[in-house]
């Protein structure tokens, strides 16, 4: 099908626009096959992707249980992984629809055994910022929960008994709503009242960097609170498909936002006269920049990540070519950059093999990332292990600038297998066929960074260590979810 | 001609709708074009209509053959796929039954799979023997609405094409002649195993409007390597290059104007050496215009014979053609997972704990590899059994295959259910078919190629060829595969045996084209054009002009079969010298080559004796006319005629029988009076004089020896009479 311009490759743009029109089958192999041509990739495009999918799935799947659509998305959201391994968003929006659903299901449940002060008893504060997509403004009708491998009965037992790790219940909530002005723009999500965990409040206070998580609204509707909840039991007639179809807008739109809410701690974490090592060609990174610079002066010396990025690094310090900077990255058009020269930052740009030499006047590092693990480790573009080595060798801290979203469950054995290999064409030229022949080039995209050289993360919801990001695993996951695609993992 | 199946039918009909939508969107952006030229449709050749891939093909299609456990026409849909192809029209040959169910059953086919990236998948059933005949077919279908892509069933690329399409469009927009733009890879100075190894393309091009304005092949045993451009073109462009480093992928994009050309031209068999060539050529008449997109990045190749099979396999091995790489698993029923060292192996994969398997290796589900063995550089099939102490290393090993203990493989291609034995050792080259059973301890000399199929005879039977156990060994099954197209053409194979030794150890491929049936082999032009490339080498005064040469020859040719009139074939002939400027010497070449051609079909096909056909040949109403005026000329010089017989000579070197026809030639023309005792005498005595004469050449007029020498026993006598008479 013909998309604006680029001529009829499919990518992202082609694929949201072919949702609409085409049969659910259909358009799940389509993403399927365009993950596998990698005509989509990079986390924010599949992330987009598989959330715009996810709501056709929940869309058009005909109301029966929640047990069946979760079943339902956990089929899907198996073929998606299967298809693209190693785009851990895939899995990571995949298993956050799922605790959505569970949560809604869980809730609806509690609405109905209705009012009763018994559950919240059960709650712990740490619940409940889990899902940053859930939504509370409608009610919908008391469903059977029966998650896909227990039997009602059991699960309801296994989470009272797990309550305090996992499962509470909103009433903890209800209790604070003070907590919902108290903080600033760092969720993403509109109408979810606030909640907050002990746990996270403890935690942030050692750390001044830390910004304790919660959850609030841009958009300003966080007031949905008591009260409407109070309604809700009235306005059970409402379906929880509706809940569970604008959380996973709320996602889409945190997908779209989380640039800006990163960016939002720029200014607490770059200094004026500071020098910032970077590389590779992010906007996450280059946001989180420009936004320092509105109001300090500081120097970026760029690492230009040759072979598979060097391009778009380009283009990202020089400002030359738009189109160069990932086109399926862009959906609208205002995302255009300004150069950071332009922004007034002195721009260095540096060979990947100067790292080292320039890493002693360097007071951070800032990393863009692929993909976090649950372990405080990041997988990220090829080059990003040498330049946190480097960094802990002259003691220089790394910051990791991600979006909550690529935070992933998964914990695997090998990292290995986490590190997808590209195409050695841009490393050697077909003017090289003798060396062809005779040479094996490798060409890994990703980099795995172990967690003992990153020291703080900056996320959507603030800054964190390495070792607390588990934490966040927790919240935003549900436990049963995480090896969902791999059953055998399963506990 | 069969019509399309109701199948196919029924997916144009669902499609329908589909492309409505398409075209709805489409408006919104507000193209150029017509409504109608929305969406890509692509023609896929899934046969090649040549057995370059023999023996492997007498059993499976060429477009199913394995290439890293994965049927080659997947890589080709995978790429129409990431273009946005809409509709796609797959043209196939021999096997076209095996083809459309495989296409069938894959999730491409719109009507049984919602995976579909494509509005309709359509094969066409034609009885065509050549891309020729089947572009002409589609032609007249009417299928095409608008620009196309015209690829080949083998094309493995990973290439955005949107850049080129664009191009395309724009220069169609500015000018309706520029009817198509072929996607070239710059393939680098240096040698690059993407390159064809037999075959040079030389493509002339205008850098300033990337337009394509000259198109050659050149032969790697061709001596004269020279391009023949026309000096206007270097007048017309300021700035020409040549280019010989460029890699073929075979990608077109087409206006429907192509084939219209293609109808036009009914002798046209293949998409360069005859399409390209010849609408360049007649540039001045038909001004249409073809263009290049060079593309310096990504990856494109086709897989046109088993040398291209083995690099192109070493690429999807080193990743070359990433996203298309085993690890991603384009079949829906693959697992692959790729292992850092390269090795990429699917689930359910048995390696014994002492085995080494890894570096650039693919080992399918199920397969098993016993203790001590090494496997490198390979790709193995499905469900494989491999014993111990086995060493396998650059080799292609399809499924179900068994290896015995200690067996050696080096650089061979092992189809389906093979099974070799223990401590055999397969040199490098060979190639074991399907079935095939090679017993204990066998040494497989390198370039062995062993069947068990046969090929059809042309009855239509199928003979069980008894075992060869010289080469199986005792108690295997399979024998020598031997084509018979290639060795009913002593050309062909004389190149094929050299290339064995000359360039690439895997090498079957460089025969002349030739097509599924055998019967059009040796009348193509295709391998008059060959043949003549080979003996350019002694025929400098100016072969060069060889499409005179080859539209000459092939008329002259039809004049003779038909048994038609000399003097119309006169003045076509002349028409044609004139069109070309054509030389003397060339002429007479086209006359030489002509005659002898047909004589030599007599003789090996209708069994005729040398002399009667000749008479046959020479007897056509106007031919000793024809030769005695264009040939030899008015004056009927002596150095003409000497020139006549030399082209004969040289002619039949390269024919079964040539110098029995030879003789039988030269007594004829003596006896009707063409050519002079004289002219006679002084060609045997310079030929006697050559020091270095050719072997060829000795040994062709060898027989004629008798006829000379009689010719000088009239002589005498007469001479002898006259004294006498004084």
């Amino acid at each position: 099908m013909p998309s604006l311009s680029t001529g009829y490759a499919p990518n992202l743009g082609v694929f949201l626009k072919s949702l609409k029109s085409q049969q659910l089958e259909a358009s799940i192999e389509n993403l399927i096959s365009l993950l596998k041509r990698r005509q989509i990739k990079n986390s924010r495009p599949c992330a987009i992707a598989t959330a715009h999918l996810l709501l056709r799935v929940v869309a058009r799947f005909k109301w029966t249980d929640v047990g069946k659509l979760l079943e339902r998305i956990q089929e899907v959201g198996q073929r998606l992984i299967q298809a693209q391994p190693r785009e851990m968003v895939v899995g990571n929006i995949v298993r956050r629809v799922l605790g959505m659903i569970r949560d809604e299901a869980k809730e609806d449940r509690n609405e109905d055994a209705s009012d009763s002060a018994s559950n919240s008893q059960l709650s712990s504060p740490k619940r409940q910022s889990s899902d940053l997509g859930h939504l509370r403004n409608a009610g919908g009708p008391p469903t059977a929960f029966s998650p896909l491998r227990f039997d009602s009965k059991d699960v309801v037992q296994a989470m009272d008994s797990n309550s305090d790790d996992s499962f509470g219940s909103k009433s903890s909530a209800n209790h604070r709503p003070p907590l919902i002005t108290s903080h600033t723009s760092y969720a993403v999500t509109n109408n979810v009242p606030v909640q907050h965990s002990m746990f996270n409040l403890l935690s942030a206070m050692p750390s001044p960097l830390a910004t304790p998580p919660g959850v609030s609204s841009p958009q300003g509707r966080s007031s949905v609170n008591m009260s409407s909840v109070a309604h809700r039991a009235a306005a059970s007639s409402n379906d929880l498909k509706a809940e569970v179809i604008s959380g996973i807008e709320e996602i889409i739109d945190e997908l779209d936002q989380v640039d800006e809410q990163i960016a939002s701690y720029a200014q607490e974490h770059i200094h004026s006269n500071e020098t910032i090592l970077t590389h590779s060609s992010s906007r996450s990174v280059q946001k989180f920049l420009l936004k320092a610079a509105e109001k300090r002066k500081f120097t970026v010396i760029v690492a230009e990540s040759y072979p598979n990025d060097h391009e778009a690094t380009h283009a990202a310090v020089a400002g030359k070519s738009k189109s160069s900077l990932d086109d399926s990255d862009d959906m609208d058009s205002d995302t255009f950059l300004k150069p950071l020269p332009k922004a007034g930052i002195t721009v260095i740009q540096v060979t990947d093999a100067a790292i080292f030499a320039v890493m002693s006047r360097v007071n951070k590092v800032v990393l863009a990332t692929h993909a976090v693990i649950a372990n405080g480790g990041l997988i990220a573009a090829a080059g990003a292990r040498g330049i946190a080595k480097a960094a802990s060798f002259h003691k220089t801290p790394v910051i990791v600038v991600s979006g909550v979203y690529k935070l992933s469950p998964e914990y695997p054995f090998e990292f290995e297998s986490l590190i997808e290999y590209g195409d050695p064409g841009s490393i050697i030229s077909y003017h090289d066929g003798p060396l062809v022949d005779s040479v094996e080039v490798d060409n890994p995209v990703y980099d795995y960074v172990p967690p003992h050289l990153v020291d703080l993360y900056i996320t959507n919801l603030g800054a964190h260590a390495p070792s607390y990001l588990y934490r966040i695993v927790e919240d935003h996951y549900k436990a049963e979810d995480t090896n969902f695609h791999n059953p055998e993992f399963q506990y | 001609m069969s019509q399309k199946s109701a199948k196919g039918a029924g997916g144009g009909a669902k499609a329908a709708p589909k492309g409505k939508k398409a075209a709805a969107s489409g408006k919104k952006v507000a193209r150029l074009e017509d409504e109608r030229e929305e969406t890509l449709q692509a023609v896929i050749l899934a046969d090649s209509f040549e057995t370059r891939f023999n023996p492997f093909t007498l059993e499976t299609p060429r477009c199913l053959l394995p290439l890293a456990n994965t049927p080659l026409i997947e890589y080709t849909l995978e790429f129409l796929a990431m273009s946005g192809v809409a509709d796609i029209y797959v043209y196939c040959g021999a096997h076209t039954a095996e083809v459309e169910k495989y296409l069938q059953q894959s999730k491409w086919y719109p009507p049984t799979s919602s995976a579909s990236p494509f509005n309709s998948l359509e094969i066409v059933k034609t009885t065509a023997k050549s891309v020729g005949d089947a572009l002409r077919d589609l032609d007249a279908r009417d299928l095409i609405t608008g620009d196309f892509l015209l690829v080949h069933g083998d094309l493995v690329s990973n290439l955005p094409i949107d850049g080129a399409l664009a191009a395309h469009r724009k220069r169609r927009l500015a000018d309706k002649n520029a009817i198509m733009t072929m996607i070239l890879r710059d393939g680098g100075l240096h040698g690059h195993r993407g390159k064809s190894n037999g075959i040079t393309p030389v493509f002339v091009v205008d850098p300033t409007k990337d337009r394509c304005i000259h198109y050659e092949e050149m032969h790697a045993l061709q001596a004269n390597k020279y391009v023949n451009i026309d000096p206007d073109l270097l007048n017309e462009h300021s700035e020409i290059d040549i280019r010989t480093d460029l890699i073929d992928c075979g990608i077109d994009i087409c206006t429907p104007d192509v084939l219209a050309l293609w109808a036009e031209s009914f002798d046209y068999e293949v998409p360069r050496r005859h399409f390209l060539h010849g609408v360049l050529k007649d540039y001045e008449l038909n001004g249409k215009t073809i263009h290049t997109e060079i593309v310096g990045d990504h990856y494109a190749a086709r897989v046109f014979n088993l040398q291209s099979y083995e690099s192109v396999s070493k690429d999807v091995l080193a990743r070359w053609t990433y996203p298309l790489v085993p690890d991603s698993n384009l079949l829906d029923n693959q697992s692959y997972k790729y292992e850092s060292g390269g090795l990429c192996k699917e689930n359910g994969v048995i390696l014994a704990r002492t085995c080494k398997a890894g570096k650039r290796t693919v080992l399918g589900r199920d397969t098993s590899i016993g203790d001590g063995s090494r496997v490198v550089d390979s790709i193995i099939g499905r469900r494989c059994v491999i014993g111990k102490n086995v060493s396998i290393k650059d080799a292609y090993i399809w499924d179900d295959v068994s290896i015995g203990d200690g067996t050696i493989i080096e650089r061979a291609i092992i189809a389906n259910e093979a099974v070799i034995g223990k401590d055999c050792h397969l040199e490098p080259g060979s190639l074991i078919s399907y079935n095939v059973k090679i017993s204990n301890g066998t040494n497989v000399r390198a370039g062995t190629r062993l069947t068990r199929g046969n090929r059809k005879q042309e009855d239509g039977t199928k003979s069980d060829a008894p075992s060869d156990p010289s080469l199986v060994g005792q108690g295997g099954f399979g024998h020598a595969f031997e084509d018979p197209d290639e060795f009913s053409d002593d050309e062909s194979s004389a190149f094929h045996s050299n290339m064995v030794y000359s360039t690439a150890h895997l090498n079957i491929s460089s025969e002349s084209i030739s097509t599924v049936s055998s019967e059009i082999s040796t009348s193509s032009p295709t391998t008059s054009r060959s043949r003549l490339s080979s003996f350019a080498s002694d025929d400098a005064d100016g072969g060069n002009n060889e499409n005179f040469h080859h539209d000459a020859v092939e008329g002259l040719l039809g004049t003779l079969r038909e048994n038609g009139d000399f003097d119309s074939a006169k003045l076509e002939f002349m028409g044609l010298r004139l069109s070309n400027n054509a030389t003397d010497q060339q002429i007479r070449r086209a006359i030489a080559v002509a005659f002898t051609k047909r004589i030599s079909q007599l003789v090996e096909n209708d069994k005729l004796e040398a002399s009667k056909a000749a008479a046959q040949a020479f007897g056509v109403s106007g031919a000793d006319r024809f030769i005695k005026n264009v040939a030899i000329g008015d004056e009927g010089l002596e150095d003409d005629q000497v020139d006549f017989i030399y082209r004969l000579q040289k002619d039949l070197v390269h024919r079964n029988n040539g110098a029995v026809i030879l003789a039988a030639i030269s007594q004829r023309l003596y006896q009707m009076e063409i050519l002079e005792e004289e002219a006679f005498e002084r060609w045997w005595t310079e030929c006697e004089g050559l020091e270095d004469e050719d072997e060829g050449m000795k040994k062709v007029r060898e027989k004629t020896a008798v006829f000379i020498e009689w010719l000088r026993q009239a002589e005498s006598e007469s001479e002898s009479g006259e004294e006498d008479s004084d």
